[in-house]
C-alpha cells in the first residue's frame, strides 16, 4: 500500500475496520515519519512513542476481537500542548509550565482516548495560545509544511503543520481568535472552531474565558466531522457547556448544496479589510464552484468588523491578566516578550471598561445571529497565504483585523477549508460559517466542495534530514 | 413595657385585611365584587398612607375602571383564577404602561407615562390583578433610606418611628398595613426579604431567571430577581403562579417546566431534611432574634422536619463579593448620569455607585471567580439537605433617623448568600421583639425548588398565627 | 469613553495600584500596550441605556454538584 500516513482519518479509518491496515503499522509509519521530517518543522514539543505503541498494540488486538469501536480507533492523533494528559507535561509552550504534568486527562483526550485513538505526542503552540510566534519560550516556534521559512499561523501551529506534513491523521486545537483556523489555513486542510460551548474545555489550559473554543483539525472536512462526534457533547463540569443533542455529523455529508443560500459580508471585503488581489480572485472562483453546485450568493449586512475585534480584544487582554496576574506580578521576566506585551496593560483595564465591552458583544452577538438568520452559511476568506516566520509586530497585534475573529464573539460555529494554491507553494483558505449549533450544515458545505475540487490531491514535500 | 399590640385579622369586616386566599372563592362566586375590594383598599390608603408613605403614585381612576372590567368578566362568567379582582402595586422602579416610572429619583421624568408595562406586570394583569399603584424604593433600588428626594422615605406600619427595611420599602409597608394584599418587590442583595422581614409580612426571592426582568430598572444584571410580597405563603403561592413564565427577550430568563405552587401546598414536612446555617446569625443577631428563630427551627422539627445545624462561610464573604460585582454593574449603568449631572442623584445612591469608578475588571473578575467557588460550595449541601434555614434578619427594623447610623455600610447581610446563588429564598414571620417589630425565618431551597421552601413556610403557618396579626395605623 | 489619556507617569501609578511594579525594561512596554488598549476602549460605545445588558448570562443550576 501506499504510505499509509498520506491516507485521511476516513480513509485509514475504514481500512483497519477491513483488517487492511494495522494501526501498528500505521503508528510506526508515523513515528518514522516524524522522525525523518519533524526537525525542519518542530511541530512536536513531546513525543510519546512509548505510549503511542502501546495505545496501538491495544487497538490492534481489541479490533482483531470485536471489530473497532469508533471510527478513531487505532488512528494516531496528536493534541495541542495545552490540552491536559495524565502524567504526561502539558507545558503550553511556557516556561512557567515547564515542569507541568497534570494528574487528570483533559476531557477532550479522555474521549479521543475511550475512542481508542493513539496518542502520538504533544504539539507546538503560541505561548499560552496567544503569545507568539516566540523564539525565547520553551520551545521554538513551529514551520509550515509547504515551506519551513513560512509561517503556519498559530496559536495551534503544532497541530496544523502536524497534519499538513503527515505526522498525525487527527489532533484538536483552540481557538480564542482563530487559533484553529488560521493554521489550518495557513497549513492547507481542514479546521472547526464548533459553536461556543460544543465542545468541553476542562482540563484545557485557558486562554480568554469567554472565547476559548476547542475544535478538531484533519485533513478533510470529512476527517473534521469524524473527530467532532468523538468530541462534541454537554459537559456539566465546563460552565459554557451547552446541553444540546449532538447529532451524527457524518450522516450531515451528503453533498448536496443545491439551493444553499451564502451570505457574503461584503463591505467587511469592500471597506474594511480587503484582500489581496489573488486572494479576492480565489474567493470568487471558490463562490462560483458553489454556484455551480445551485447555490445562491448574497449580501450579508453586520457591524464593523473593528468593533468584533475592539470588543473581544478588551474583553480578552481583561481576562488574560486575570488568569496571569499572579505571574506578571512575581515573574514577568518568565513570560516570553509576545505574551507579556499582549497581557500587561490588561491590569489597567476598568471593570467599566470589561462591562461596556461585554455590552457591546450583546450588540454584535445579537447582529450576527440576525444576519445568520438570512442565510444557510456565511463565506469569507480565512486569512491570506501565509508569510515567512518572524516575530509579529506587538503593534500589530492590537490594531490587526482579522476575518476570523468576528465569529469567537458570536460564538458561531466556522469551518477552514483549503481553496487553492498561491504562487509561493501557500495555500489560499475559505472560511465557513453556520448558524449556531448547526455544524452538520458547515460540515455539509465543506466537505462537498472539497469533493468538487482537486486541493486534497496536494501534499507538501518535505525535506530528508541532511546527513551531516 | 410592653408595646406588643397583637391585634388578629379575624373577625374583621374590612375587604382590604383579607388575603388573596381568603377573597379568590369570594370573588369567583359572585359574593364580593372586585370593585368593592378595590374601593376597600383604596380608602385604606387614602385614611393611613399619609402616616406611611408606602405610596409614591397611587392610580386610583385606572385601578377602578379595572375592577370594574373585571367585575363584568366575572359576572360573564370568564373567571381568570385565583387572582381575577384582586389588588397589588409594584416597586417604582417596574414599568407600567400609561404610568410614569420614578425609581424614586430625580433621575427619571415624573410626569413622562412609560409605554410599555414589564412582564411582570403584563402577567399580573392578565391574571385578573389590579394594579393600584407605584411604591415607594430606596433610590433606583440601591439609595436609601434617602431624605433628599422628591418623596419621603416609606415607613413600618408596626412603629412608624422605624423603618420597613428596603429597598422594596414601600412594598414591605403596603402589604403589612393592608393597604394592598400583594405587591412586587425587587430583591439584588435582599430588597425583597429584608423588607418582608422587618415588616412582618411573606417575601419570596424566586430562582433567578424565574421571573422576567424586563422592564425593571436594572441595579446588578446577575443578581436582580421580582419577587412575590404578600401576607400569607399561601397568597405567595398564587402570586407567583400568575407571574411565572419564560421571557425570550430577558436573557436571564429561565426556560424550565412550572409546577402546580398551590397544590405543592400540602402542609407536608415530614422527612424533609433542612440545615440551619446558625452560624449566620449565631452570635450576630440580636437576642430575641436568636430566640425567635431557634424556636421557629424547633417549630419546623415539631412538624416532622429532620433538623441539622450546618456551617457556611462567613455571611461577609458572600457580600463583599456580592458588592463588588454589583458596584462594578451599578457604576457602569449609572455613568452617563455620574459624568454629566452627579447633583441629581440622592446623596446615597451617587455614593454607594461611585467607587465603582476605579474597580479594575481583574479584580471584578476575581470577584465573578469568588462567587463560582461560593456557590458551588453552597449548593453542594443540596446533595444531603432539601432545604436551609437561617435568620430572615439579623435585628428587627432600623429607626427612622436620616442623623442614625448608616446601617446599610456596616450591615451584614443575611439575605446576601442566597441571592449570590441565585436560588428561592422565602421570609415568613416568626415573632415581634421591642417596639411591636416583626422577626423573620428564612427559607432557602436548590434551584427552581419553590415549591419546597413554599410548602416548608405554609406548614410553618399552619402551626403558627404570627402572619395573623396586624398592624395599628392611626 | 473619552477621558483624557493618562500619561506615563498616571500610568506607572495606575500599574502601582495594580500591583505591577516592573523592572524599568518592561515600563515601556506596558506604556505602549496600554496605549493600544486604551485606543479601543475609547471607541466602545457609551452613554448606554441602563437596561443593556452584558453578554454574560448567570444560570443557577450550572454550580450544581454533578454525580461523580
Amino acid at each position: 500500500m501506499a504510505d499509509p500516513t498520506e491516507l485521511s482519518l476516513a480513509e485509514a479509518s475504514r481500512l483497519i475496520a477491513a483488517k487492511k491496515l494495522s494501526p501498528v503499522a500505521l503508528t510506526e509509519a508515523c513515528l518514522a515519519r516524524i522522525d525523518a521530517l519533524d526537525w525542519q518543522l518542530d511541530s512536536f514539543v513531546t513525543l510519546t512513542a512509548e505510549r503511542a505503541r502501546a495505545d496501538a498494540k491495544a487497538a490492534e488486538t481489541a479490533i482483531m476481537a470485536d471489530g473497532p469501536v469508533s471510527p478513531l480507533h487505532g488512528i494516531p492523533y496528536c493534541l495541542k500542548d495545552i490540552f491536559n494528559t495524565a502524567g504526561i507535561r502539558t507545558t503550553a509552550q511556557s516556561k512557567l509550565l515547564a515542569d507541568n504534568v497534570p494528574a487528570q486527562d483533559s476531557v477532550c483526550q479522555a474521549k479521543l482516548a475511550a475512542a481508542g485513538g493513539v496518542l502520538l505526542g504533544k504539539t507546538a503552540t503560541w505561548e499560552f495560545a496567544h503569545g507568539g510566534p516566540s523564539w525565547d519560550v520553551l520551545f521554538p516556534p513551529a514551520r509550515n509544511p509547504w515551506n519551513r521559512d513560512y509561517s503556519p499561523a498559530g496559536s495551534s501551529s503544532g497541530s496544523g503543520a502536524a497534519i499538513a506534513a503527515g505526522f498525525a491523521l487527527a489532533t484538536l486545537g483552540t481557538d480564542t481568535g482563530g487559533s484553529i483556523r488560521g493554521p489550518a489555513a495557513a497549513c492547507g486542510i481542514a479546521g472547526l472552531k464548533p459553536t461556543y460551548g460544543r465542545v468541553s474545555r476542562c482540563g484545557v489550559i485557558p486562554n480568554c474565558f469567554t472565547h476559548d473554543h476547542a475544535g478538531p483539525l484533519a485533513w478533510t472536512t470529512e476527517d473534521v466531522a469524524l473527530l467532532m462526534q468523538v468530541v462534541a457533547g454537554h459537559d456539566p463540569q465546563d460552565p459554557g457547556s451547552a446541553n444540546i443533542p449532538v447529532p451524527d455529523y457524518r450522516a450531515a455529508l451528503t453533498g448536496d448544496v443545491s439551493g444553499l443560500v451564502i451570505g457574503v459580508p461584503m463591505r467587511w471585503l469592500a471597506d474594511e479589510l480587503p484582500p489581496k488581489p489573488e486572494t479576492s480572485a480565489v474567493f470568487d472562483a471558490a463562490l462560483s464552484v458553489f454556484k455551480d453546485m445551485g447555490a445562491e450568493i448574497r449580501d450579508v449586512d453586520l457591524p464593523p468588523l473593528r468593533a468584533y475585534e475592539d470588543a473581544k480584544k478588551i474583553i480578552a487582554v481583561a481576562e488574560l491578566f486575570t488568569i496571569h496576574g499572579a505571574d506578571l506580578r512575581t515573574r514577568p521576566e518568565l513570560f516570553g516578550a509576545s505574551l507579556r506585551y499582549r497581557i500587561i496593560a490588561g491590569g489597567l483595564v476598568r471593570a467599566e471598561e470589561y462591562i461596556q465591552a461585554m455590552r457591546a458583544r450583546t450588540d454584535l452577538a445579537r447582529a450576527m445571529q440576525a444576519a445568520m438568520a438570512t442565510v444557510d452559511v456565511m463565506m469569507l476568506p480565512t486569512a491570506e497565504p501565509a508569510g515567512k516566520l518572524e516575530p509579529i509586530d506587538p503593534e500589530t497585534l492590537f490594531t490587526k483585523l482579522s476575518y476570523t475573529t468576528a465569529f469567537n464573539v458570536g460564538g458561531n460555529p466556522a469551518l477552514s477549508v483549503c481553496c487553492g494554491f498561491a504562487g509561493t507553494g501557500m495555500p489560499f483558505s475559505l472560511q465557513i460559517v453556520g448558524r449556531l449549533f448547526d455544524e452538520p450544515t458547515v460540515l455539509r458545505v465543506g466537505d462537498a466542495y472539497e469533493r468538487a475540487t482537486p486541493w486534497r490531491d496536494r501534499r507538501p514535500a518535505l525535506l530528508a534530514r541532511e546527513t551531516a | 413595657m410592653d408595646l406588643h399590640i397583637a391585634q388578629p385579622s379575624a373577625g374583621t369586616d374590612d375587604l382590604a385585611t383579607r388575603g388573596i386566599t381568603e377573597l379568590a372563592p369570594l370573588l369567583r362566586d359572585g359574593k364580593i365584587s372586585p370593585v368593592a375590594v378595590t374601593e376597600a383598599c383604596l380608602d385604606r390608603i387614602s385614611r393611613y398612607d399619609g402616616a406611611v408613605h408606602a405610596f409614591i403614585r397611587v392610580t386610583a381612576d385606572r385601578a377602578l375602571a379595572a375592577a370594574r372590567s373585571a367585575e363584568a368578566e366575572i359576572a360573564a362568567g370568564r373567571y381568570r383564577g385565583p387572582f381575577h379582582g384582586i389588588p397589588f402595586a409594584l416597586k417604582d422602579i417596574i414599568d407600567v404602561a400609561g404610568v410614569p416610572t420614578t425609581a424614586h429619583s430625580r433621575l427619571l421624568p415624573a410626569d413622562t407615562p412609560i409605554a410599555v408595562s414589564a412582564p411582570v406586570t403584563q402577567q399580573l394583569e392578565a391574571a385578573g390583578g389590579i394594579m393600584l399603584g407605584k411604591l415607594g424604593t430606596f433610590e433606583f433600588a440601591l439609595g436609601g433610606p434617602s431624605w433628599d428626594l422628591p418623596w419621603p422615605p416609606p415607613l413600618n406600619p408596626w412603629n412608624t418611628d422605624f423603618l420597613p427595611g428596603g429597598s422594596s420599602s414601600g412594598s414591605g409597608a403596603a402589604v403589612a398595613a393592608r393597604f394592598v394584599p400583594s405587591a412586587i418587590g425587587t430583591d439584588t442583595g435582599g430588597s425583597v426579604r429584608w423588607p418582608a422581614a422587618v415588616c412582618g409580612i411573606v417575601g419570596l426571592k424566586p430562582t433567578y431567571g424565574l421571573l422576567s426582568r424586563r422592564g425593571v430598572q436594572p441595579n446588578t444584571f446577575s443578581l436582580d430577581h421580582c419577587g412575590p410580597m404578600t401576607r400569607t405563603v399561601r397568597d405567595c403561592a398564587l402570586m407567583l403562579a400568575a407571574c411565572t413564565g419564560h421571557d425570550p427577550l430577558d436573557p436571564g430568563s429561565a426556560d424550565v417546566p412550572l409546577p402546580d405552587y398551590a397544590a405543592s401546598l400540602t402542609g407536608d414536612v415530614k422527612g424533609k431534611r433542612i440545615g440551619v446555617v446558625r452560624n449566620w446569625y449565631v452570635p450576630e443577631a440580636t437576642d430575641e432574634v436568636v430566640t425567635a428563630v431557634d424556636s421557629a427551627v424547633e417549630q419546623l422539627w415539631a412538624l416532622g422536619a429532620i433538623v441539622e445545624e450546618v456551617t457556611l462561610p462567613d455571611i461577609g464573604d458572600y457580600s463583599d463579593c456580592k458588592t463588588l460585582i454589583s458596584t462594578c454593574e451599578l457604576f457602569a449603568i449609572h455613568a452617563p448620569d455620574l459624568r454629566t449631572r452627579p447633583q441629581l442623584f440622592g446623596a446615597k445612591l451617587r455614593q454607594r455607585v461611585i467607587g465603582g469608578a476605579f474597580v479594575r475588571a481583574e479584580d471584578y473578575l476575581q470577584a465573578q471567580r469568588w462567587r463560582t467557588e461560593l456557590v458551588r460550595q453552597m449548593l453542594a449541601l443540596f446533595l444531603r439537605y432539601d432545604a436551609l434555614a437561617t435568620a430572615g434578619w439579623l435585628s428587627t427594623a432600623d429607626p427612622a433617623s436620616p442623623e442614625a447610623a448608616d446601617f446599610f455600610r456596616t450591615r451584614r447581610l443575611v439575605t446576601m448568600p442566597f441571592s449570590l446563588a441565585g436560588i428561592p429564598a422565602l421570609v415568613v414571620p416568626c415573632g415581634f421583639g421591642a417596639h411591636n417589630l416583626p422577626i423573620s425565618l428564612q427559607i432557602a431551597a436548590r434551584p427552581f425548588a419553590e415549591t419546597t421552601v413554599l410548602r416548608i413556610g405554609d406548614a410553618y403557618q399552619q402551626a403558627t398565627d404570627w402572619h395573623l396579626r396586624m398592624p395599628v395605623l392611626h | 469613553m473619552t477621558a483624557p489619556m493618562p500619561d506615563r507617569e498616571q500610568i506607572l501609578a495606575l500599574a502601582a495600584q495594580a500591583g505591577l511594579t516592573l523592572p524599568a525594561a518592561y515600563e515601556d512596554e506596558l506604556v505602549a500596550a496600554y496605549a493600544n488598549v486604551r485606543r479601543m476602549i475609547d471607541r466602545l460605545p457609551a452613554n448606554r441605556p441602563r437596561g443593556d445588558e452584558p453578554a454574560h448570562v448567570f444560570v443557577p443550576t450550572k454550580f450544581l454538584p454533578t454525580e461523580n
